[in-house]
């Protein structure tokens, strides 16, 4: 209860800061705005060009494409917490989080949220709107219910996997280039595993599961069922990897060296 | 009951030193030196409720290390601590909730919102009631001064106000223990003051247990009774202010601004006494003996002609340096 009226009082206190700079935020919208709407054409032309993938239809593509926008909406919206060890390690500003009496991450993520990343979740919710009306796919009520635990467990699985590379920063001074990296390594869980390489495909389903951001939630509702072990297994990776990248951030916690004053 | 209990605390930092040159660090990627750096040396002390402590050292002396290692901050190698009866690092949520944390070089408040609103914030992090708030803060707003600040972002204060605007963002939940790293560093005579008095009126209001850091020794003077002295992770005094005094600072200096040059030798031969160049060739400090003073004047004043003459006392500050300089054991 505690940790969700402090989740609402910064969530207030963003949206004030925001409110503060009227003509940035105009401004911001709008590049948003225009962003997502350049992104939306980019998905239709180059997928324009691809008929059949490995079995898989070009519209079964966009809609595997338009679901990943929804968990990575989340995702940058909350977790994205790629420049940590710049700003929180290096300039000390772990310091002040950790004299506070709230969960450091829980803390960090509410500082570093983006509430407007949200906005390509509609992106998404309109591709996969366009592609679902071409494959006449029906819906029943309840994959509304699991359309979002899908989508929870596809936020849960990139945070998991971002929050660990932070918690690196605890035992390396280095700063990492991992992170940009994995930003394209996560793209690759846009498009059906089964055009890779085996050992790539095991690497995106186990080791850095992001196969379970697109593709495998996104069979369930394709009704492609020789896949739908893979769906379902979408929530429990997403609490798996969140609760591994938790254990590994306390752990990390302890070995915090402080910067310099 | 100690507010601060600490025993055979130690923290150990490990780094690596790197070799010269290109052929140094492809060296270096594949075996690094490592060396394990004691930044604070297996000290022992306890803090009484309601204590002032002045913590102080040179930089680099372990100040910082012991307290973030007091605040949870850090974990400790080896040792033990316990404050307000918790230990720090184990229950830190649960334990920040009983302190009150300054970092002078630091912010603890949003740049980009206005005060009252990072007040707000805090309020609610630290589940202080409306009630309690308002009875609490109001006083502290009142006594810094800062009510005309509320309203404006943090980042359009100047220094000072930012810094009593700290002091009150630090008490929102009316700690019974405050940890002060450098509060007054870089502020202007009057603002210090202010922060000294402030500092005082809640020390004798709440019986608030003060450890304070700080390179300014008439923070110091002013508020603690108590000092602790800490060189290379070691503590090499702990004890009232007066007695570092008496050791250390019975000494004179007296300044004399002569009309002609004089030369050391002349002036060794008539007073047996430290003498030291001043700004130039015409002025000379003697350091002598309380004691010691007429009779060293007396001669002076009866052999050559004066400009000018003052005495002085021996400062803390140069206490402090000498002490630094020599080592605890000379006096």
């Amino acid at each position: 209860m505690f940790y969700i009226s402090i989740f609402f009082q910064y969530m207030s206190q963003y949206v004030k800061t925001k409110l503060q700079y009227r003509t940035d935020l105009l401004v911001e919208f709008l590049s948003d705005l225009m962003f997502q709407g350049v992104n939306l054409i980019f998905i239709l032309v180059v997928f324009g060009h691809t008929q059949l993938l490995n079995g898989w239809t070009r519209d079964e593509i966009i809609f595997i494409y338009g679901f990943f926008l929804v968990p990575f909406a989340l995702f940058a919206a909350f977790f994205n917490i790629w420049d940590f060890n710049e700003r929180y390690i290096v300039r000390g500003e772990m310091d002040r989080v950790l004299t506070r009496p709230v969960h450091s991450l829980f803390q960090i993520v509410l500082e570093r949220m983006e509430l407007e990343s949200l906005l390509g979740g509609i992106t998404g919710l309109i591709v996969m709107g366009y592609a679902a009306s071409r494959l006449h796919l029906s819906f029943h009520w309840y994959d509304v219910i699991l359309f979002v635990l899908f989508v929870l467990g596809g936020t849960f699985v990139y945070a998991g996997i971002f929050i660990s590379l932070a918690s690196i920063s605890f035992w390396s001074d280095a700063r990492s280039s991992i992170m940009p990296m994995m930003y394209n390594i996560g793209n690759y869980g846009r498009y059906p595993v089964d055009i890779y390489n085996r050992v790539i495909r095991y690497v995106l389903t186990w080791i850095l599961p992001f196969a379970f951001v697109g593709v495998y939630p996104s069979a369930y509702f394709l009704r492609k069922t020789e896949w739908y072990t893979y769906s379902f297994l979408t929530p429990v990776m997403g609490i798996v990897c969140f609760t591994l990248s938790v254990l590994l951030w306390n752990a990390g916690v302890k070995r915090y060296r402080g910067a310099g004053n | 009951m100690y507010a601060i209990e600490v025993e055979k605390l130690r923290k150990e930092f490990k780094s690596y030193s790197s070799r010269s040159g290109l052929a140094g660090a492809f060296r270096d990627l594949f075996t690094r030196n490592y060396k394990i750096i004691r930044a604070v040396d297996d000290i022992s002390f306890t803090v009484k409720q309601g204590e002032m402590v002045g913590y102080i050292g040179e930089n680099g002396a372990g100040k910082s290390t012991t307290i973030k290692m007091l605040t949870g901050i850090l974990t400790p190698t080896s040792g033990r601590v316990v404050v307000n009866g918790m230990n720090p690092h184990k229950e830190r949520e649960r334990f920040v909730q009983t302190i009150g944390v300054v970092f002078g070089q630091r912010s603890q408040l949003w740049w980009d919102i206005a005060v009252q609103e990072s007040f707000r914030l805090l309020k609610k992090v630290y589940r202080v009631s409306d009630q309690d708030y308002n009875e609490h803060m109001d006083h502290v707003i009142e006594t810094l001064d800062i009510g005309p600040l509320l309203d404006k972002p943090v980042r359009k204060l100047s220094l000072g106000q930012r810094m009593r605007c700290e002091l009150a963002a630090a008490l929102i939940h009316n700690p019974p223990l405050l940890f002060l790293d450098e509060p007054t560093i870089g502020l202007d005579v009057l603002v210090k003051l202010k922060i000294r008095q402030f500092l005082k009126e809640i020390n004798e209001k709440y019986n608030t247990t003060i450890l304070l850091t700080t390179h300014d020794m008439t923070d110091i003077e002013a508020l603690c009774e108590r000092v602790i002295m800490l060189d290379e992770g070691k503590i090499i005094y702990d004890g009232s202010l007066q007695r570092l005094k008496q050791n250390w600072g019975e000494g004179k200096q007296i300044h004399f601004q002569f009309r002609d040059i004089v030369s050391k030798e002349e002036l060794m031969l008539l007073v047996d006494a430290t003498w030291e160049q001043g700004e130039d060739r015409y002025s000379w400090i003697a350091h002598v003996r309380a004691t010691d003073m007429a009779h060293v004047i007396g001669k002076v004043v009866s052999s050559y002609e004066l400009k000018d003459i003052h005495i002085r006392e021996v400062s803390t500050e140069e206490i402090i340096r000498n002490i630094y300089e020599e080592g605890i054991h000379h006096g």
